[in-house]
């Protein structure tokens, strides 16, 4: 009841200010009859006669994960944005270790093992990716002149 | 020319090497990514198309492999709701009620031959009404001007409400979510710029492919890392039995009809493979009134009839999308975003100006299913084995693929960033009850939805009675009433 009461209402404020936005934008010329205001704005107010029909009624929601739970996901997404910040300048065979032991890690692994198949792992992807499929993978700083 | 014509041209297209061979790898993989547990077609789908697009496949054959994938998955899905009783997606809910006890029984081995003739079957006859009805459809929708349009996105965006989900409202939230970030970046009429917020980045309009990379796999390892528990899954054991000719002549007409029912649901606009086994297997068991004690126990007939209308729904959900441009399915909609980022715009005039495009996809499905059968008569042990990997190995493959994909598309971080933004939000919709699907759908038919409204308006010089003008836009109104009031009557109808 309560999630869906808070989210309702945080789409009511986004489409007021999408229509605010919206209804702002400069226009300097304009050649058709409807222009680039009018399909956001008409949008924003279907999204907000669903939001205020979402606060008169909404689900019952019980979704309490315990503390155990919300620490995992919370690592898990520390560790994805960490790897999106390491990415270049780590490079990929570093990164995808250290993220990918992490996550085999948070997903029951022994560390020792987790390490193992994540280095593994990223060395056997980066020759697939990079050499086989000629996708752009960074190399990174340390590794930049291989 | 005619449909052999087309055919035709659609094999030669599907038997060139490269082809033939990702028909035969998409289905390889998405039998692998259908049966393991959690990871449905859809999630397959969008974690492969990023690579697909980097690698610089030509756009016929990147859809031949991703299609693969799609209905391979579907095919897949099977093998976990059997022996495990843990549906792969929602397609696949359906099979556990009669494929699970069989297994138990030590009938695994005869309730996966049985469900892989069956889907067999239902994507076979599925296919062949594809290429009876595609011409056809496409000729009408030629008639289709921008009020038609107009109307027929608002009729998909209706079916979806009525029929997905619990709360319609919620999947209209989804709908105009995804209407909204179709509207980010520089408006093609004027050339303002709209909700970038000075971003440059945003300015080309939010990417596909990171919306549907964050939204369906970032939100899926979240939701991998919460559901995740010690304790593994059992397995059931295959067991020796195997399906006999009188099994098939059993299911024959129970088949045949959730072919049908498949289809149609599939070519429905937004309706996909989950409420296709549901009204298939309802049938059924109305079907067999007097005769039905044993459904939920392992009646062959219970599992014959989802497994074949949910790979039925699979093709019938690529008509719109191909004829239209108005994707049948969540899935379809990965596939259509696909299309549009090699520039090729599905619909009528697809047909006629691009056979290669749309023939070959046609005619690289009946190889596939073919391929499948095979795969899945003699091969089956070979995915069931694949079914014990543990998600500490796979969960660590699927976060580097999405990472790898999505960064190899413009070679810049903020796209990984954005994709973890739009991973969290998809998760918190995903726990709130809202399904990704609308989403997606509303940001592939924005641009266009918008585009027609204009255009239409421009024409009638901002007279909105344009949008009622001709038989058409009438028998499109009408059937978007029937969408709304239709489901409402039933449930009255029922008591």
């Amino acid at each position: 009841m309560l999630y869906d009461r808070i989210f309702a209402g945080a789409l009511l404020v986004l489409s007021g200010l999408i229509a605010w936005t919206a209804y702002h934008f400069d226009v300097p010329f304009q050649y058709e009859p409807l222009g680039p205001k009018a399909f956001p704005i008409i949008l924003s107010a279907v999204l907000a006669i669903c939001s205020v029909r979402l606060i008169v009624k909404p689900d019952a929601n019980a979704w309490l994960p315990n503390k155990e739970i919300l620490i995992k996901i919370v690592c898990g997404l520390v560790v994805m944005v960490a790897y999106a910040l390491l990415f270049e300048e780590a490079g990929f065979i570093l990164a995808t270790t250290i993220v990918g032991s992490i996550f085999s890690w948070l997903f029951g692994e022994k560390p020792l093992k987790a390490f193992l198949y994540a280095l593994a792992l990223s060395l056997v992807s980066y020759f697939l990716l990079a050499d086989l499929m000629e996708l752009n993978v960074p190399t990174g700083l340390l590794f930049g002149d291989l | 020319m005619d449909v052999l014509q087309y055919l035709s041209i659609g094999f030669s297209v599907a038997f060139t090497p490269l082809n033939l061979g990702l028909v035969l790898a998409g289905c390889f993989f998405g039998t692998l990514i259908g049966s393991l547990p959690g990871i449905g077609p859809i999630n397959g789908v969008a974690i492969l198309l990023p690579l697909a697009y980097s690698i610089g496949l030509p756009p016929e054959s990147a859809l031949i492999l991703l299609a693969g994938v799609y209905y391979g998955a579907e095919y897949g899905g099977r093998i976990s709701s059997i022996l495990l009783n843990v549906p792969g997606d929602a397609g696949a809910i359906m099979t556990t009620l009669d494929g699970y006890p069989m297994a138990k029984r030590g009938e695994g081995g005869r309730a996966l031959a049985l469900s892989a003739v069956s889907s067999f079957f239902g994507s076979m006859g599925a296919l062949l009404l594809m290429v009876i009805f595609a011409p056809l459809l496409s000729r009408l929708a030629i008639e289709f001007g921008p009020s038609e349009y107009v109307w027929l996105m608002i009729f998909a965006f209706t079916c979806l409400a009525t029929m997905v989900g619990k709360r319609p409202i919620k999947t209209i939230v989804g709908v105009v979510i995804g209407l909204l970030l179709a509207t980010v970046g520089i408006d093609s009429g004027t050339g303002i710029l709209r909700f970038t917020m000075g971003i440059p980045n945003l300015f080309d309009g939010v990417d596909f492919l990171v919306v549907v990379i964050g939204m369906f796999a970032i939100s899926e390892v979240l939701i991998l890392l919460e559901s995740w528990a010690r304790n593994d899954l059992k397995m059931t054991p295959v067991g020796k039995s195997f399906i006999t000719l009188s099994d098939m002549l059993a299911v024959k007409w129970v088949v045949l009809r959730s072919t049908l029912s498949g289809f149609l649901i599939g070519v429905l606009p937004g309706t996909g493979a989950s409420i296709a086994s549901a009204v298939a297997y309802g049938t059924e068991k109305r079907f067999a009134e007097g005769n039905n004690e044993h459904f939920g126990e392992g009646d062959i007939r219970g599992l014959a009839a989802p497994e074949a209308a949910n790979n039925a729904s699979a093709a019938g959900s690529m008509l719109p999308m191909l004829t239209l441009g108005i994707p049948g399915s969540g899935t379809t909609a990965i596939l259509l975003g696909a299309l549009l980022m090699f520039n090729i715009t599905p619909g009528p005039l697809l047909f006629e100006q691009q056979p290669q495009i749309a023939w070959g996809l046609i005619a690289s499905m009946f190889i596939g299913n073919i391929a499948l059968l095979i795969m899945n008569l003699p091969l089956i042990g070979l995915f069931v084995r694949l079914l014990s990997i543990k998600q500490s190995y796979l969960v660590p493959i699927i976060v580097m693929l999405t990472f790898v994909g999505i960064y190899s598309i413009h070679g810049d971080t903020f796209d990984l960033f954005f994709m973890i933004v739009l991973g969290i939000f998809a998760f918190i919709l995903r726990k709130l009850g809202f399904s990704l699907a609308p989403v997606i759908l509303g940001l592939v038919l924005g641009e266009v939805l918008e585009e027609n409204l204009r255009r239409a308006l421009s024409i009638s010089g901002g007279d909105w009675s344009i949008l009622l003008n001709g038989t058409m836009t009438y028998i499109l109104a009408f059937a978007t009433v029937a969408a709304l009031v239709a489901p409402k009557l039933i449930k009255k109808f029922k008591k």
